[in-house]
């Protein structure tokens, strides 16, 4: 189950304290979730006692974040055999690879975003990734074409 | 260096920094376990030193009044002639795995019965790529992104939503029908006769049970399109192979249909074309009778209980095959030779241990679309699978 932003949302305080520097707790939680803020930075959360329950439910959810990359992804390699392709469709490796890792072949570049190592996808480059940065989009390819949904966003 | 865990033989596989870098699960695992569980050299089990062991073996063929071959699937085309030439020497019968597994299909295509292409020409042209009975994410891991569907090719640049159209037939929705999306289509087949038969109604324009006419519109559109079959066709048509290459010759009549096989033993169809290319059949050949025939596979050789000796040459029939056909093994002398200490090594009169070729030793295998691989190997051992049948050959 992807983590939506409603899900953090409920479990905020609410109070819209702006304490965290965010004029609302909704657009707190996006940051949270884009990993432009810390749990942290809603003191209110840490500092007064009635929010230790939700305190508590909120690092739960949260945990997948830690797992995460920078761009939310997330790679089971228990679900992984290691197809490739995930990595022949990436527009990124098309672009730039168009003979290696965009055509199927093992990579020619030294930076690929993704590559196999000991039969399973690994993450060598995530600021290649289009959903990196401040341009990012949402792009999807990847994990729509993995057989075994072993790719997946913490967005969804 | 080259995969030899399956039939796409990739050629891209690298080792860096003790990583195995561009082989798929499988391959990795072909690889980075090739030393465990090795056969031995042994005689009524008891460990002997390799002459010893080749001696033995010879003194069964020799003595065998109806000796098999079977295997060989996995060996290279250098070992395949030679162990040829032994069955041929003892007028003993030859078969491989892929008389249960896909030796029509090869058979049609080097008899030139149906078209058939390359999978370089696949992914440079194809337009509309059928998977039939076959569900290669996991039977040939990188079939789709190295060589059809996924890859972008000199006359299909765009990309596989734009320059393909994906045709996923199977019995359930497995693993690759999953990924037919857009420009795709999953038919879910319950009697791939009346699929066929469908087909050759849609081609002539009139419907029937399951709607093809989109999958024949998007055909004509192109000028290379391609099939892939696979066990489940091959046991779907029951034996009416005829209906089905007739299928694929009508259509070309309309418009280009290619056909591969997509088995699953890496030189499989080395040993097809290196028979053919001797005998002039496949598998299940005789050579006492000099022809080939249901009765000569190697299971119903051994239902039978019609052979008293076989040279069983990288295949695991033990686990391969259902019980009570291989129970029958029991009563047959039996020499193994293997890399690996499979079942039916641990419980042969002989087991003789080989290099693992690919990796331990070299040579030449085919593609499943008939393409001459060289293999690069990452170390030498002289006493490979082409040593060891060069001895048993003389010693006979
Ligand atoms: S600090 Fe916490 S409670 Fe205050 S606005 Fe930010 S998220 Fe809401
Ligand atoms: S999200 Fe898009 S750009 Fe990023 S790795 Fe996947 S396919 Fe490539
Ligand atoms: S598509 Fe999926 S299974 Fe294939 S390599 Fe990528 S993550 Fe692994
Ligand atoms: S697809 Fe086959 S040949 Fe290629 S790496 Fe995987 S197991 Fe080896």
């Amino acid at each position: 189950m992807p983590l939506t932003p409603m899900d953090i949302y409920k479990l905020l305080p609410k109070t819209n304290c702006k304490k965290c520097g965010e004029q609302t707790c909704m657009s707190f939680a996006f940051k949270l979730l884009n990993r432009e803020k810390k749990l942290e930075d809603c003191r209110p959360l840490f500092e007064e006692k009635k929010y230790e329950v939700q305190l508590k439910k909120l690092k739960e959810i949260l945990k997948p974040l830690e797992k995460a990359t920078e761009t939310g992804l997330i790679v089971n390699s228990d679900k992984c055999n290691g197809c490739g392709n995930c990595i022949v469709v990436c527009p990124v490796h098309v672009e730039k690879d168009p003979q290696g890792a965009g055509s199927g072949r093992g990579p020619t570049i030294s930076d690929p975003i993704y590559r196999i190592e000991n039969g399973k996808l690994v993450i060598k480059n995530m600021h290649a990734c289009r959903r990196y940065g401040k341009s990012r989009i949402l792009c999807v390819v990847c994990r729509e074409n993995c057989p075994t949904d072993a790719i997946s966003f913490l967005e969804g | 260096m080259i995969c030899t865990a399956c039939s796409c033989l990739c050629d891209d596989i690298e080792l860096e920094d003790g990583k195995i870098l561009n082989a798929c699960e499988r391959g990795y695992k072909h690889i980075s376990e090739y030393r465990q569980n090795r056969a031995k050299n042994s005689v009524n089990g008891k460990e002997v030193d390799l002459d010893k062991a080749i001696e033995a073996a010879a003194e069964i063929l020799k003595s065998a009044s109806s000796p098999v071959i079977y295997g060989m699937d996995t060996i290279t085309v250098e070992a395949q002639k030679l162990a040829i030439k032994i069955a041929e020497k003892l007028g003993g019968y030859i078969d491989d795995n892929s008389s249960f597994c896909l030796g029509e299909f090869v058979e049609a295509i080097l008899k030139k019965e149906v078209p058939s292409a390359t999978l370089d020409q696949v992914r440079d042209y194809a337009y509309v790529i059928i998977y039939w009975g076959t569900n290669v994410y996991r039977s040939l891991p990188r079939h789709m992104s190295k060589y059809t569907y996924y890859p972008r090719g000199a006359k299909r640049n765009r990309g596989y939503d734009e320059d393909r159209f994906l045709v996923v037939i199977d019995i359930r929705k497995s693993e690759i029908a999953k990924l037919a999306k857009k420009n795709a289509k999953f038919i879910k087949v319950e009697n791939d006769v009346e699929l066929v038969e469908s087909f050759l109604k849609a081609v002539e324009g009139k419907a029937s049970k399951y709607d093809v006419g989109g999958v024949i519109r998007e055909m004509k559109r192109a000028d290379f399109n391609v099939v892939f079959g696979g066990l489940g066709l091959k046991y779907g048509l029951k034996g009416n192979y005829g209906l089905f290459f007739e299928f694929i010759r009508k259509m070309n009549e309309i418009t280009p249909l290619y056909f591969l096989p997509s088995g699953f033993h890496s030189n499989m169809r080395g040993f097809n074309e290196t028979l053919f290319e001797i005998v002039g059949a496949v598998n299940k050949f005789s050579f006492s009778e000099k022809k080939s025939d249901k009765a000569f596979e190697f299971s119903e050789l051994l239902r039978r209980n019609a052979i008293d000796a076989a040279l069983i040459i990288g295949t695991d029939p033990v686990s391969s095959l259902p019980y009570d056909v291989s129970r029958n093994l029991m009563a047959v002398k039996k020499i193994t030779i293997d890399p690996k200490n499979t079942l039916t090594a641990s419980i042969s009169e002989v087991s003789i241990r080989s290099a693992l070729s690919g990796i331990e030793s070299g040579g030449e295998m085919v593609r499943s679309d008939g393409v001459r691989q060289k293999l690069r190997p990452i170390e030498k051992t002289e006493y490979d699978d082409v040593y060891i049948l060069k001895k048993i050959l003389e010693g006979l």
